[in-house]
């Protein structure tokens, strides 16, 4: 486990490199600049050039790549230029309603889809299965925001239980966090568990086929044990990968939940810092989520070996 | 709801006439305002700095109005009256003298004096990340006289400062809290004004909490509300939607498409703003096919403007004649905006060397009402026969596009200034260097028009030249105006005293809860 894990950690070096190489080159070639965003109705030009050059931004971009790089070496991410706060504040504000966001979206995906799946595979081909397929095809299809304006319309607008946008930290207020957070959750929880009830599904399905299966029961195994362990247990290593997949999603990807629902979470930072074209903004957030997806895919590595001991010996 | 251009015109004079005092109809003004409260408002985006003198955007300004005074202020008609200066005189075009308002303190406890009135101008000039620079370009020094009185030397006549300074370049910020916490201030405005409300906290993307002052100078009137707290609501729909449900008392700015639906609601109370604002296409003079003039003429006799503000603006705004808005003093209302006449704009083709039509690009930002617009600007060009093709950008292209006049014609969507100059100077007047002449417009006689304004500083006179301004350039062409929004704020009944300024400024100071 260690020697993968280490293995595993070494080969993140040149993806991050990648990716940070990557972002800046397509940062610096679309159009735009950030003084000018900044201060769009001055017409200064001294002022502005005078900003430029103090945040080296007259620099050639290779200098400016790897004057950054000997930054982050150093574990600085510098500065935001909109709010001149370093880039690293700004992150962990919004990281907090982001992974309250996700984890709880996850919970409700997984409530949902499993007894969903196993209904569903259980009794294949039947109206049960084909409801319960029926409800996964449609939230693939429903767009976030359709589902989000319609869910305040029902619960926020007419019903009046949940609020309609807005964060309360749950760990701060409690129960009226959690409120403020029902809403986005389920929308992007129903999404999640469509994804994830079909795959649970078809494994299910596919493991249920298996020989071993027919040898449990012909040792006469209750059913609901037969699933559990012997189903069930062989037919989520495709779960835990869509979930690791979506796990970084959510976090770093929620952006039209997070507008819709007027949360401060890491999606909306990127989009926002993309359109100020804030450079360094967008570098650190795109650094952080990739350092995430990758946490979260060598967990779900982990999680591999936990499930399926033969992994583990490879 | 229709609100026809007349109808407009009547709404404004009526506003400017009429101090709101209760915005419900049929609630009668009999019953007297009372304290306490807390109001909460719905913006369009987070603030960026609580810095007046390094505050580049528009909805910092909402909170500004509340926690921080400048020395003079506009009224409805965008007359300008007293405000932390109680009087002020010209002696000549170059020099300006304050006469300051006595026994006021800031929220620090510290006096409002003139050492202080010259320690913010020192500010803006010299202060680099200053975003001020540029509005009090023209002061060269300020002198304090006596204690509650500064003298402020003009480098050349400048007849629109005044008018600047009822906004951030005017507004005054206690000095000790610029020398004891002067970078904190960004985030953190404790004590730093001198308003009818002071700032008490600010976490970010979450709220901003400003709280009555007990202590403003000001006996007359409020402030009433014990508290407003702001939040940004990005999504036009959602935050319609809190309205609706009471979850905010008001909300900055409706959309055209929402406010026939919002009228009808009996929950909320719309209230048609009319704007500084002047929206348009500048059209770049440095290339073809704009350089040349007949074919600015052919675009501007191919549009229809009554069709686009009714079809694409809903009738929330009226059709512009130029830069100048309806609000202004100075806007000219004998002047009729470009007429739509396809023979006029076939024979401009011809005479422009082109009679059987030419194709151009038009940049404009991906906003649902800015795509709509150049939707239908392109059908109606395509019946004069000229093809338009529609180029899609971001803001921050949008604005790169335009200072490096990298377009053929792009869209420019101006706030405005409570001075006609703010709408016109910086915009026509030949600059080196970029400025917001897109257009790349030089006209010698443009020019000298464009200095006289500055100079003279009779409001009659600077009207009349403001006008010729107008003919020239319905004739020339820099930019084509469609456009002078109206900006629809909303209410919930409960919100009374409301007093709209077409600044769009919403100042809370007479407002209360029933």
């Amino acid at each position: 486990m260690g020697r993968l894990l280490a293995h595993r950690l070494l080969a993140t070096i040149p993806v991050l490199l990648l990716v940070t190489a990557g972002v800046f080159a397509l940062l610096h070639l679309t159009p735009g600049d950030p003084i000018d965003a900044m201060m769009a109705e001055s017409v200064d030009a001294t002022a502005k050039e005078a900003l430029r050059r103090e945040l080296g931004l007259d620099r050639p971009i290779p200098v400016q790549y790897a004057a950054w790089m000997g930054r982050l070496l150093r574990g600085d991410l510098g500065h935001s230029i909109r709010n001149g706060e370093p880039v690293i504040e700004n992150v962990s504000r919004r990281i907090r309603p982001s992974l309250e966001l996700a984890l709880l979206a996850m919970a409700i995906s997984l409530t949902v889809a499993f007894p969903v799946a196993i209904a569903s595979a259980i009794h294949h081909n039947t109206g049960v299965d084909r409801l319960g397929t029926t409800f996964a095809l449609f939230g693939i299809c429903m767009p976030n925001f359709l589902l989000a304006l319609l869910l305040i319309f029902l619960f926020g607008v007419t019903l009046r239980w949940l609020p309609i946008s807005g964060y309360v930290d749950p760990l701060e207020e409690g129960w009226n966090g959690v409120r403020s957070l029902v809403l986005p959750a389920v929308t992007l929880g129903l999404a999640l568990a469509a994804v994830v009830t079909r795959t649970l599904r078809s494994s299910l399905l596919d493991a249920l086929a298996e020989d071993y299966v027919r040898t449990a029961r012909a040792k006469g195994l209750a059913e609901s044990h037969v699933i559990r362990r012997h189903v069930l247990k062989n037919a989520l290593i495709p779960v835990v990968t869509v979930l690791g997949l979506q796990l970084g999603t959510l976090i770093g990807g929620a952006v039209i939940t997070e507008y819709v629902f007027a949360l401060p979470g890491v999606g909306r930072l990127v989009v926002d810092a993309v359109f100020a074209r804030d450079y360094p903004l967008v570098q650190g957030v795109i650094l952080l989520i990739a350092v995430g997806f990758i946490v979260s895919n060598l967990l779900v590595d982990v999680l591999y070996g936990w499930i399926d001991p033969r992994i583990r010996l490879r | 709801m229709s609100v026809s251009r007349r109808e407009f015109l009547k709404t404004c004079a009526v506003i400017s006439s009429v101090p709101m005092v209760g915005l419900a109809p049929g609630v009668a003004a009999a019953q007297a305002p009372k304290k306490g409260g807390t109001l909460r408002v719905g913006f369009y985006i987070e603030a960026a700095t609580m810095d007046p003198h390094l505050s580049g955007s528009k909805v910092d300004r909402q909170v500004y109005h509340n926690i921080y005074e400048p020395l003079v202020t506009l009224d409805a008609k965008l007359g300008i009256k007293p405000g932390l200066a109680e009087s002020w005189t010209q002696p000549d075009a170059r020099t300006l003298v304050f006469k300051l308002r006595r026994g006021v303190k800031f929220h620090d406890g510290s006096d409002f004096t003139a050492e202080a009135a010259k320690f913010n101008f020192d500010r803006m000039k010299t202060e680099p990340k200053s975003v001020r620079k540029g509005e009090v370009a023209s002061i060269d020094s300020v002198d304090v006289v006596d204690s509650h009185t500064i003298k402020i030397n003009l480098k050349r006549p400048d007849a629109a400062l005044l008018a600047t300074l009822t906004d951030r370049a005017g507004m005054m910020v206690s000095p000790k809290v610029v020398q004891e916490r002067g970078a904190e201030l960004q985030r953190n405005a404790k004590g730093a004004g001198t308003g009818p409300f002071e700032f008490v906290e600010w976490v970010k993307d979450a709220h901003l909490v400003i709280k009555r002052n007990d202590g403003y100078w000001n006996r007359q009137g409020g402030p009433y509300l014990d508290r407003v707290r702001y939040r940004p609501i990005l999504d036009d729909t959602v935050k319609l939607q809190s309205l609706q449900s009471g979850e905010i008392d008001v909300m900055d700015y409706v959309q055209p498409r929402d406010v026939a639906a919002v009228k009808a609601d009996k929950n909320v109370v719309v209230l048609d703003v009319p704007s500084l604002a002047a929206f348009a296409y500048q059209l770049n003079h440095q290339k073809p096919p704009f350089n040349n003039k007949a074919l600015r003429q052919a675009v501007a006799y191919g549009l229809d403007l009554e069709q686009i503000v009714k079809g694409v603006w809903l009738n929330v705004g009226v059709p512009a004649n130029g830069p100048i808005p309806p609000t202004s003093w100075a806007y000219d209302k004998s002047i009729p905006y470009i007429k739509r006449d396809l023979a006029k704009a076939k024979a401009k083709l011809a005479e422009g060397g082109k009679p059987g039509g030419f194709e151009f690009t038009m940049t404009t930002a991906n906003i649902p009402i800015n795509v709509q617009e150049a939707e239908v600007i392109q059908a109606q060009l395509r019946e004069a026969g000229i093809t338009t093709k529609i180029r899609l950008v971001d803001a921050a292209t949008q604005l790169s596009d335009g200072n490096s006049r990298n377009f053929e014609m792009i869209s420019y969507q101006w706030s405005g200034r409570p001075d006609p100059d703010g709408n016109i100077y910086q915009f026509f007047k030949t600059t080196p260097g970029t400025s917001l002449n897109w257009s790349g417009i030089s006209n010698p006689k443009l020019d000298e028009l464009l200095d006289k304004t500055r100079e003279v500083s009779n409001q009659a006179e600077r009207k009349k030249l403001y006008s010729e301004l107008i003919r020239i350039l319905q004739d020339e062409l820099p930019m084509v105006y469609t456009v002078h929004p109206i900006e629809p704020k909303a209410f919930s009944p409960r919100v009374q005293g409301y007093e709209p300024i077409p600044d769009g400024m919403m100042r809370f100071k007479d407002v209360w809860l029933r």
